[in-house]
């Protein structure tokens, strides 16, 4: 009976103290009555393998000694799903930025890339981790009821959601923003030899006439797809489209303008001649610069403009589950292609 | 073959979970007299429902716990063994359980 008092001992560590002894008696008394039983059958005793057999179907130490032990875990099926959802929103967020920097720099500057040490992204993301499930886990045994779990009801839920349905309010902002941006825009900015900006005589180089007319015609298309998201409230794949486009070459423009060492030269009465240059130079160093954050801001802005447009797509293509704006999407007058 | 081997790993959730409050009832069932543990499963497998000793165990002791079975330690041939029996509350609740159970079947006869 060695293979069985070894059996019962691998079983006996892994269950509960308290119930140890009780539970390993009737557990042997079982296997032994079963063994008895064989060799009553055999007319003889049973061999190593044969007692062997009998206990693999039983089941492993651990396995068996497990249903012995009431459920148990660490953060519990209620609160998991709020823990997920936490615990993606920080990783996510400390990872996603974290390399579109550095990829910024790798693209614009790669003499600073090292500035930025990915190796420290890991030790962030373990320190996330652990204290999110640490104070999940401290929630879930303090038994703290969360009100929303306890006090809901369906009229305090969240209206549906319909992510194509474009907001009149923000097509209007979208306008007005624009209109006022642009007005100071040309005001201040109009091809000319030179800036006078409160005092301050701003040369700019010849290249600055195309980055002018150019951001200008942008921005008119801006104003114009704003103003048919106004009338026609949801996005279309064409519209969505040219929002890529315009945004593409918007960011595109942004981050020529950034290189383009565009600043000619800056004067004023208070400012010697060579401090102006100096100024200058640096100015332009720190537009140049400022490029692997631009080039990151254009990622993500077209990431979300390509996403939008798989999105629409997605809809056009199956259908959704928000029956109102599929039902709007099929309606010509709402649709707008 | 993997989809197979997935077929067969679903079934054999589905059929433990079918079985799983099932066993609680044959168990009630056959403690208004007497057994121990290894009796008793001899008891389910001759009316052809086996089950094996880390399934009963665990669930003979969650029964007592819930206060509808009595066990008590007692030698019998010459081995210390434990006896367990329904102790009132198990009678009652073996009782409803056996009506639901037959509630339950009929509507499935009828659906299936």
């Amino acid at each position: 009976m060695e293979l069985l008092d070894r059996y019962l001992q691998a079983i006996e560590f892994w269950l509960p103290k308290r119930q140890r002894q009780d539970i390993i008696a009737e557990l042997s008394e079982d296997l032994r009555s079963q063994i008895e039983e064989k060799e009553t059958e055999l007319g003889r005793k049973l061999e190593d393998g044969e007692v062997e057999a009998v206990l693999k179907r039983c089941g492993s130490p651990l396995a068996v000694a497990s249903r012995y032990r009431s459920q148990q875990y660490l953060i519990g099926p209620a609160l998991f799903p709020i823990y997920q959802f936490v615990l993606a929103v920080l990783v996510i967020g400390c990872v996603v930025p974290r390399c579109l920097i550095w990829l910024g720099f790798l693209i614009a500057d790669p003499a600073h890339s090292g500035y930025l040490h990915m190796e420290n992204v890991l030790g962030t993301i373990l320190y996330f981790v652990f204290f999110t499930t640490l104070a999940f886990a401290i929630i879930e045994r303090s038994g703290v009821k969360l009100q929303g779990l306890e006090t809901w009801s369906p009229r305090k839920l969240p209206p549906v959601r319909d992510p194509n349905r474009i907001s009149r309010f923000g097509s209007l902002f979208e306008i007005a923003a624009a209109m006022v941006f642009n007005v100071w825009f040309v005001s201040i900015f109009w091809p000319g030899p030179a800036i006078d900006f409160y005092g301050v005589r701003i040369t700019i180089a010849p290249v600055w006439q195309v980055f002018f007319w150019s951001f200008l015609f942008l921005a008119a298309a801006n104003v114009a797809i704003a103003g048919v998201n106004l009338f026609r409230p949801y996005w279309t794949r064409l519209r969505a489209s040219l929002r890529l486009v315009a945004d593409g070459l918007g960011a595109g423009l942004f981050c020529g303008l950034l290189k383009a060492q565009v600043l000619a030269g800056i004067s004023a009465s208070s400012l010697p001649a060579p401090k102006a240059i100096e100024l200058t130079n640096l100015i332009n160093l720190w537009m140049a610069r400022a490029l692997p954050w631009a080039i990151v801001v254009t990622f993500v802005i077209l990431s979300f403009d390509v996403y939008r447009i798989m999105r629409v797509r997605c809809i056009h293509l199956h259908g959704s589950s928000i029956g109102p704006a599929v039902k709007d999407l099929s309606n010509p007058m709402v649709n707008g292609n | 073959m993997s989809q197979s081997n997935g077929n067969h790993d679903l079934f054999e959730n589905l059929r433990l979970e079918l079985r799983r409050g099932c066993l609680s009832l044959a168990v009630l069932s056959q403690l208004r007299t007497e057994r121990y543990g290894y009796t008793l499963r001899k008891a389910l497998a001759e009316q052809g429902l086996e089950i094996d000793e880390g399934t009963l165990y665990p669930l003979l002791r969650r029964l007592e716990s819930q206060g509808l079975l009595t066990s008590v330690w007692r030698e019998e041939e010459k081995r210390n063994k434990r006896f367990y029996r329904l102790s009132p509350e198990g009678k009652l609740m073996l009782k409803q359980l056996g009506a639901e159970w037959q509630r339950i079947n009929s509507s499935l006869n009828g659906i299936l």
